[in-house]
């Protein structure tokens, strides 16, 4: 594959808009955004900044070892990546979203660019044999694809970071181009954050961010919201 | 404890310390606390120690639970010092109901080489019910702090754990915010048969990531993460009664979510001092404490 088709690949399959459900989650803004936590451009760059060193701490490391597993064909290793995400999912909102946008991104590369890798994903899916996770899914589907686990780690972090600034459009005075200029400021971060996750293993994925992890119980109960849980 | 010693957050403190070695005696506490049922009571009937570390025996001072008997942990060190290693095994037979908490704050001492750490080591028999609630950890000045904590239940049992880690000594030398280098903290559960329940590994590096962020610490200066794991009605009650909190003029927020694998809660709370969170912490377990065992906490030490 010529590096202007897996450019082409990267640029379809982490696309914010690829249908896969991200635009009806905000990752915890919404909840930050009516307690007032975010409450302008500075203080949504900085939460915005701790979801993707989450991402790139935890998740990241999973859709790494995802990646790594399902290109020397070990559907174990994938097996075992997926698990991992799960058991640090603690809160009900980010497992609903993980499994969601997982199932579907499954659904859609089967459907769009059908290979044995994301078949099987999906069977172990359907089987109970795995639970489906978004990050490990993203691995598969990255193999699948022929990208490098660089590239997928990006699209990652970017489909972090895209989801949350398109939530900000709607749920606060933040212009376009204030939100693509902040994406681009924070892409500028994915070289060490990958640096990092790519030498770890599934037993360092780590986090830290009690506020976001508060944020998130809130809005499992709140009453008013325009996003899902 | 290899495995700890070989995290990758401890990979820039593996020099020996000048003093006594890593691990030497004196600096490998061990603890091991078995319970068993005799009768109506649990009585602490295996004790094992190694120096810093000791129990000297259960007391049954709870007036609502007179057969729970409740041991304190106490360190001879005066906190934990570089090149530490401290381990502490907690396991209850079946039907064995117990509360362990330690003598004090634990102290983490600054450091300038090496790092200390620790394993708990928690594994409950059917229908066992254990309160672990030590008291808050205060990391000094240049401290790094590992801490590695593996949890074995069977589905009828059921465990609060609650860690409360302070942000430094506030008030010393004009005031010592989150000046530690690293404090660690994992804790995973499993069944006996082996299945995973969840797992939750906190890196806190204050020098690599400011926790003034307003999705990690904002101004907040203390922070706890509390366990209840148990079985599905007495969860469902206790998260029923914790309602989430996000209120300035309470100085704290906290709340609850539901575990993987319907394991149980786990319940964050952070502060702006230690009084507002441990407050937080003593009405969660006073919730679990009725769930669990249909009986109230008693009243706080007046002296602690």
């Amino acid at each position: 594959m010529t590096s202007l088709v897996r450019a082409m690949r990267l640029l379809q399959f982490g696309d914010s808009m690829l249908p896969v459900g991200s635009f009806a989650f905000s990752n915890g803004l919404e909840s930050a955004v009516q307690q007032k936590v975010v409450r302008d451009l500075p203080t949504l760059r900085e939460f915005i900044e701790t979801a993707l060193v989450q991402a790139a701490s935890c998740d990241g490391i999973a859709l790494l070892a995802a990646h790594r597993a399902a290109c020397v064909g070990d559907a174990a290793g994938v097996i075992a990546a997926d698990h991992a995400v799960l058991l640090r999912k603690l809160n009900e909102e980010m497992r609903t979203m993980t499994l969601r946008m997982g199932r579907k991104l499954g659904e859609l590369v089967a459907h769009a660019a059908p290979h044995p890798l994301v078949t099987r994903w999906l069977a172990d899916i359907e089987a109970g044999a795995t639970p489906g996770t978004h990050p490990a899914g993203l691995g598969v589907v990255g193999a699948a694809l022929g990208l490098r686990e660089d590239d997928i780690f990006a699209a990652h972090q970017y489909g972090v970071a895209a989801m949350m600034a398109s939530a900000a459009l709607r749920l606060m005075r933040v212009s376009h181009l204030d939100g693509q200029a902040l994406l681009h400021a924070l892409g500028g971060t994915a070289d060490r954050a990958y640096a990092t996750a790519a030498r770890a293993s599934l037993d360092d994925m780590a986090t830290f961010a009690p506020i976001a992890d508060i944020l998130a119980s809130v809005h499992v109960n709140a009453h008013v919201r325009m996003f899902m849980n | 404890m290899d495995a700890l010693i070989a995290a990758p957050e401890l990979a820039p403190y593996q020099t020996e310390p000048t003093q006594m070695r890593s691990g030497a005696v004196g600096k490998n506490g061990f603890l091991k606390l078995g319970f068993e049922r005799r009768g109506t009571r649990t009585v602490l009937a295996d004790l094992r120690r190694r120096t810093p570390l000791i129990a000297q025996r259960a007391l049954y001072y709870d007036a609502a639970m007179p057969d729970l008997p409740c041991v304190m942990i106490i360190s001879t060190a005066g906190g934990l010092l570089q090149g530490d290693r401290s381990a502490v095994e907690i396991a209850l037979a079946d039907d064995c109901d117990a509360h362990v908490t330690t003598q004090s704050a634990t102290k983490v001492q600054q450091m300038d080489a090496n790092f200390a750490a620790q394993t708990q080591d928690i594994v409950l028999g059917e229908r066992a019910y254990l309160e672990f609630l030590p008291e808050p950890t205060i990391p000094f000045r240049h401290a790094r702090f590992a801490s590695r904590t593996r949890i074995v239940l069977p589905a009828s049992a059921a465990l609060l754990y609650g860690e409360v880690v302070q942000a430094g000594r506030v008030h010393h030398a004009g005031g010592e915010r989150f000046a530690f280098d690293v404090f660690s903290s994992s804790i995973a559960a499993q069944r006996p048969d082996g299945r995973r329940l969840f797992a939750e590994k906190l890196v806190v590096e204050p020098a690599v990531r400011g926790v003034g962020n307003v999705a990690v610490m904002g101004s907040y200066e203390v922070f706890a993460n509390v366990l209840f794991l148990a079985p599905p009605e007495a969860v469902a009650r206790v998260h029923g009664a914790t309602p989430a909190e996000f209120d300035g003029a309470a100085r704290c927020a906290a709340g609850a979510s539901r575990l993987p694998h319907d394991a149980g809660l786990v319940y964050k709370v952070v502060g702006m001092d230690r009084e507002t969170v441990q407050a937080r912490v003593r009405t969660f377990w006073g919730r679990v404490r009725q769930a669990v065992r249909g009986c109230p906490v008693p009243p706080p030490f007046l002296w602690r």
